[in-house]
């Protein structure tokens, strides 16, 4: 199909309208000219009907039985009788009275029958063996002494067919070359109105890896090639979000295992420097591996995560009582807020279920309550609670911790994102735990959000779909 | 007791030889997949070590030929690759237990000695180093007959180290057997430290020698020598 229409867009466009263009005009020439023949073909009658009329006024019959044809002034005249008119004369029993010498032996159509009461016969066309066409009429007259006789009059209808002929080839020059001149002209309409089209194929394919910044240019936003140059750069947006996050995650990522990295390498070339004893040197290999562990952990991280994206997880989803889950999280946790005096309490609803993977979502809540107890100061409170509202489970963890800046509620569950560089590395975080944490309250089908109040408190909320339960359905019957 | 080792990095290979050389065990080593073949179809070995990823003939393939041998020797697979379908794939080609690769070293030794004393039933009862009594089944602690009150929790992290006494355990092997936690990337590490500042609290700290140890950048120890 394209190949017999031409491979692209433009051509094809001009090439469909075209034929639809010639098919219309084509359609159109036929009508009028059949129109115009018809009206020809009247126009000749009618003039037919008045010669009629005429050769009935100066027939007679001469004395010597013949007919004859009166001139105007009241004279035969042959000559007259020749000289347009095409004439037959037939007696109503079918003999043929008169038949002008121009028509030679050519008859103008059969013997004519008598119809009773019809006294005329409408026009027909007629071609003579020589090629000639006419237009032939007949009509019952009687004459004088009252015999019936049956004219037939037929003119030429060479002038018509001139007329008409001419008529086709002021059409047949004229029409295909508007369907030229429109393809020529529908051609470079189409050329301008795919000109964005161009540019912007030419811009896309500009756009790399590390141009992805560049945008396509809009000339109108609200035609069709706007929507669709629209929709492309807000699919470049996205693409360029995504690149950027990850383009942020590997320099995260190599300077998180960096770190480790250097600390392994200045201990271990620090100690070879320097002599000492067996004590000395058991401690900065131990040092070392405590390096060591801090890059599994790392490692380990990054490859549930990646695991993660990869949706390579296996969730064993169970009815789970959200207040047991949180109140076990908690309870693994709980040593650590006891260490800083800390209120630790687990409240809420204890018929919330949710279906969920206890182990994968556990993580999730140890990971916000670790977070919540280490943000929150010695003598702080930390509160979980669980409830139930009408279109989900939702978990909140509040803590008493220095809150989370608006502006940066969303870039927290970042990879490696820290709000406070420092403080957290010192405490042995690997700046996943929260990304971690939205992930497998995200692989649940739930959200997961930060509230509260900056300089006072935080509030992280979970919010996981309600398990439709068959239980209570169940206990009805 | 003769452990073969199939590992194709020497530095592992050796380090590995080393330490389980350093527990008393006699350790043959094999670099490629075929000489480890070779080794286990030639000699009697109490358990073998192999590594998945290995030039040639890898670790599952050298597997199934020792399991279509026949041979019923203990093998303890290496990965380094935490996939799912390498667990399984191992695990289905007749593998024992196997170990994500980085592992502490106190965990391989743990495996082995579990591994090589499979059937023989968990001593119950009373377990008991020095002047230090646990008793298993009434979960009570005693030090020089003087009664400590533990928590569950602290018990049972007693009663861990109690088992591997004179060995080390990492925090990993705590986080697995004692809070069930699969995935490493959970923050339990500040929380069994604290743990095991409060055991020692009750422990040792009313007496002048000290039983729980730790060692640095590898894990804890129940020990009743100075260390």
């Amino acid at each position: 199909m394209s190949g017999l229409l031409g491979r692209n867009l433009r051509t094809r466009l001009t090439v469909f309208y075209a034929s639809l263009l010639a098919a219309a005009l084509l359609l159109y020439a036929v009508c009028v000219s059949t129109f115009f023949l018809r009206n020809l073909r009247e126009q000749l009658d009618s003039s037919l009907d008045r010669d009629l009329e005429t050769v009935e006024a100066i027939l007679y019959v001469s004395p010597d039985g013949q007919l004859q044809l009166r001139s105007h002034e009241g004279e035969a005249d042959e000559d007259e009788l020749d000289r347009g008119y095409l004439l037959e004369v037939w007696s109503d029993d079918g003999r043929l009275l008169y038949r002008s010498e121009q028509l030679g032996d050519q008859p103008l159509g059969q013997v004519p029958k008598v119809i009773p009461g019809h006294s005329r016969e409408s026009a027909k066309s007629l071609q003579f063996t020589s090629g000639m066409r006419v237009r032939a009429m007949s009509r019952l007259h009687h004459m004088p002494d009252g015999k019936a006789v049956i004219l037939r009059l037929a003119i030429s209808e060479e002038p018509l067919w001139r007329e008409f002929w001419k008529m086709v080839a002021v059409l047949g020059v004229g029409l295909p070359a508007i369907v030229f001149l429109v393809v020529i002209a529908g051609y470079l309409v189409a050329a301008r109105a795919l000109r964005p089209v161009d540019s912007m194929a030419k811009r896309a394919a500009e756009i790399t890896a590390d141009h992805l910044h560049e945008r396509l240019t809009i000339d109108n936003p609200d035609d069709e090639l706007g929507q669709l140059g629209t929709a492309f750069n807000l699919a470049l947006a996205r693409l360029e979000n995504s690149f950027d996050q990850l383009r942020r995650f590997t320099a995260d990522a190599s300077h998180e295992l960096r770190t480790p990295l250097t600390a392994i390498r200045s201990v271990g070339e620090v100690s070879l420097k320097k002599s000492g004893d067996e004590r000395y040197y058991r401690d900065t290999i131990g040092s070392m591996l405590e390096e060591t562990n801090r890059l599994t952990l790392l490692v380990d991280s990054l490859l549930t995560m990646s695991r993660a994206d990869g949706g390579h997880v296996q969730m064993n989803l169970t009815p789970v009582s959200l207040l047991e889950l949180a109140k076990e999280s908690a309870s693994i946790v709980e040593v650590l807020a006891e260490e800083k005096a800390q209120r630790l309490r687990v409240d809420g609803d204890s018929s919330v279920i949710v279906r969920a993977d206890s182990t994968i979502l556990r993580q999730a809540l140890v990971n916000l309550i670790d977070n919540a107890v280490k943000y929150s100061p010695i003598n702080g409170s930390i509160l979980v609670n669980v409830a139930n509202n009408q279109e989900s489970a939702v978990i909140e963890v509040h803590d008493s911790g220095p809150g989370i800046p608006i502006e940066l509620r969303n870039r927290i569950f970042e990879r490696f994102y820290r709000v406070d560089k420092a403080r957290t590395r010192a405490e042995g975080g690997t700046g996943l735990g929260l990304s971690i944490a939205q992930w497998a309250v995200a692989t649940h089908g739930g959200t997961i959000e930060v509230q509260g109040e900056p300089g006072r408190s935080s509030i992280f909320v979970i919010r996981l779909p309600k398990l439709v339960t068959r239980t209570t359905t169940m206990s009805k019957h | 007791m003769l452990i073969l080792i199939v590992e194709d990095e020497p530095k592992v290979g050796n380090a590995l030889r080393e330490g389980l050389e350093a527990e008393g065990y006699g350790v043959v080593l094999a670099p490629t997949g075929e000489e480890g073949f070779f080794h286990a179809s030639s000699r009697r070995f109490d358990l073998i070590i192999l590594d998945v990823m290995l030039p040639g003939r890898d670790g599952i393939a050298v597997l199934n030929m020792l399991r279509k041998q026949g041979a019923q020797t203990p093998v303890l697979l290496l990965t380094a690759k935490d996939a799912i379908e390498d667990r399984v794939l191992g695990l289905d080609a007749g593998a024992d237990d196997y170990l994500v690769k980085p592992f502490a070293f106190a965990e391989l030794s743990a495996r082995i000695r579990a591994l090589l004393r499979r059937n023989k039933a968990e001593p119950e009862g009373v377990l008991a180093i020095g002047g230090l009594e646990v008793d298993s089944v009434r979960r009570t602690v005693s030090r020089d007959g003087q009664r400590i009150d533990l928590t569950a929790r602290e018990f049972d992290l007693l009663e861990y180290l109690m088992r591997n006494h004179g060995r080390v355990v990492s925090r990993e092997m705590l986080a697995r057997d004692l809070w069930k936690e699969t995935v490493r990337a959970t923050p339990l590490d500040n929380v069994i430290d604290v743990h095991i500042a409060r055991l020692r609290r009750k422990l040792d700290d009313p007496f002048s020698a000290k039983l729980l140890h730790t060692v640095r950048g590898v894990g804890f120890t129940l020990n009743e020598e100075q260390s």
